[in-house]
């Protein structure tokens, strides 16, 4: 579903993705983990092209993301995004966010958007919120519009990055529920995060950046139980005791 | 002092300066609107990819705003003639408003959408919005809170601007004050109503200012 080719990038003189290959099959939920500046948020910005690459391919669904000549308003339609700091329109209600490119990338009518972002907010359980603002809402509510926001284009694909990182600890759970959820419906989920309870639970299978390449990688057992290189070792250890 | 001051030329200079102030609210409503016109596309121009139409966008804001507006006038009036082009004064009048204000709405338009967050951008690329979407539906939504009050300053500073125009003989306010000061010799009389008049039009753009502030502007917090 989603693979790399030999995929080099650059921030400069910065060689933030060295030489990536992976495959993600359909209904695979990867979690992505490693020290922060290891280019694991910049590895899934450059699945729906947030992001350019120098060198290399990155393919998904057969399209070329990359190419000059995809069609890149149809790719991202297909690929939900959650940001760390959920980036809502602050001058939209709740409903109107979730609404927005339903109505205007799919061309839908307004009363079949609405139905289809209600249904959406029903699942992320913030119906009786649809009428708010995102300023009005908590940080983990905010997030869960943003998930809500994701899925009403029915994507294939849901890429996040960091989604709990900017919540309050109390406020982790009610987003994580929400993704476990995902999980069960097969979704095809790539999740940069450092909940290494939820890697543990749903993840099949995690990856460990370091430096732009990608260290390791394997079920979320052998990974935290025997991990192979002494780098995520210290990772590990340091995560779970701090 | 107080005793001097005549009230009587006054009155009776009034339909002059009452031609005065119409012409100056025409001058500046005009070269406003022009002015906006200009501001839009010139800011449309300057943040566009396409290199043929952003620099020269560059170059007009950068000389217009590296330039006194005294002297684009008088190119404008005494330049461009020599070179061919003859046009009434109260049109170049227009013309060098419209020019001058223009660059600087350009920035002020600029300034506002570059305001605004870039993760909203890339929310928008993300859900498969493309870029006219993304301006109209997300970005300038939110860049017109903080462009409003610049821009309304800006047209205050343009109506005060037009003063400059009775210097290429333009019958508007001031031109009426030297008027009436050459005519009587009374300037305390003269430019104390003139500057009246411009204090009613700048309390009027600012009412508008405030009354615009409550109404268009969407407020984040409540």
């Amino acid at each position: 579903m989603i693979e790399f080719k030999n995929v080099n990038k650059w921030f400069d003189k910065l060689h933030v993705l060295n030489d990536i290959n992976l495959k993600i099959p359909k209904g695979e939920v990867l979690v992505i983990c490693g020290p922060s500046g290891s280019g694991k948020s910049t590895l899934i910005r450059c699945i729906n092209r947030l992001e350019k690459i120098q060198q290399g391919q990155i393919i998904v669904n057969d399209i070329p993301v990359h190419d000059k000549s995809t069609n890149l308003t149809k790719l991202r339609a297909e690929i939900g995004f959650v940001f760390q700091q959920f980036h809502l329109y602050p001058h939209m209600t709740v409903l109107q966010n979730v609404m927005l490119a339903p109505v205007n990338v799919k061309k839908l009518a307004k009363a079949k958007a609405e139905k289809i972002a209600l249904e959406k907010l029903e699942q992320v359980g913030l119906t009786e919120k649809s009428a708010a603002y995102p300023a009005q809402l908590s940080g983990g509510q905010q997030q869960r519009v943003a998930i809500a926001r994701g899925l009403v284009m029915s994507p294939e694909i849901m890429l996040f990055d960091e989604p709990t990182s900017a919540l309050d600890p109390e406020m982790i759970g009610e987003v994580l529920d929400v993704m476990v959820n995902l999980v069960s419906e097969g979704m095809t989920m790539c999740v940069v995060t450092h909940e290494m309870g939820f890697a543990k639970k749903v993840a099949d299978r995690v990856l460990f950046m370091d430096e732009g390449k990608i260290v390791e990688i394997g079920n979320p057992t052998d990974f935290f139980d025997n991990p192979q290189t002494d780098r995520a070792a210290e990772f590990i250890s340091k995560i779970l005791t701090h | 002092m107080l005793v001097d001051f005549n009230f009587r030329v006054i009155l009776e200079y009034l339909p002059l300066f009452l031609t005065g102030l119409r012409s100056t609210f025409l001058i500046a409503v005009v070269s406003i609107i022009l002015a906006l016109i200009t501001g839009i596309i010139a800011c449309s121009c300057r943040i566009s990819g396409i290199k043929i139409i952003k620099y020269p966008a560059i170059a007009y804001i950068e000389i217009i705003r590296s330039t006194p507006l005294l002297v684009q006038i008088y190119f404008l009036y005494f330049g461009l003639p020599t070179l061919g082009l003859r046009i009434p004064e109260i049109q170049t009048g227009i013309l060098a408003l419209m020019l001058n204000s223009g660059a600087y709405i350009a920035e002020i338009i600029r300034a506002g959408i570059n305001s605004v967050d870039e993760g909203q951008i890339e929310a928008g690329v993300s859900s498969g919005l493309n870029y006219v979407q993304r301006m109209r539906l997300i970005i300038l939504p939110q860049a017109l809170g903080v462009t409003v009050p610049p821009l309304l300053g800006q047209n205050i500073v343009l109506v005060k601007d037009s003063a400059l125009l009775s210097l290429i003989s333009v019958m508007e306010l001031t031109r009426c004050g030297q008027t009436m000061t050459s005519e009587r010799f009374m300037p305390a009389e003269a430019f104390l109503t003139v500057a009246f008049f411009y204090m009613c039009i700048y309390f009027c753009l600012k009412a508008l200012a405030d009354w615009s502030q409550r109404k268009l502007i969407f407020r984040e917090a409540y």
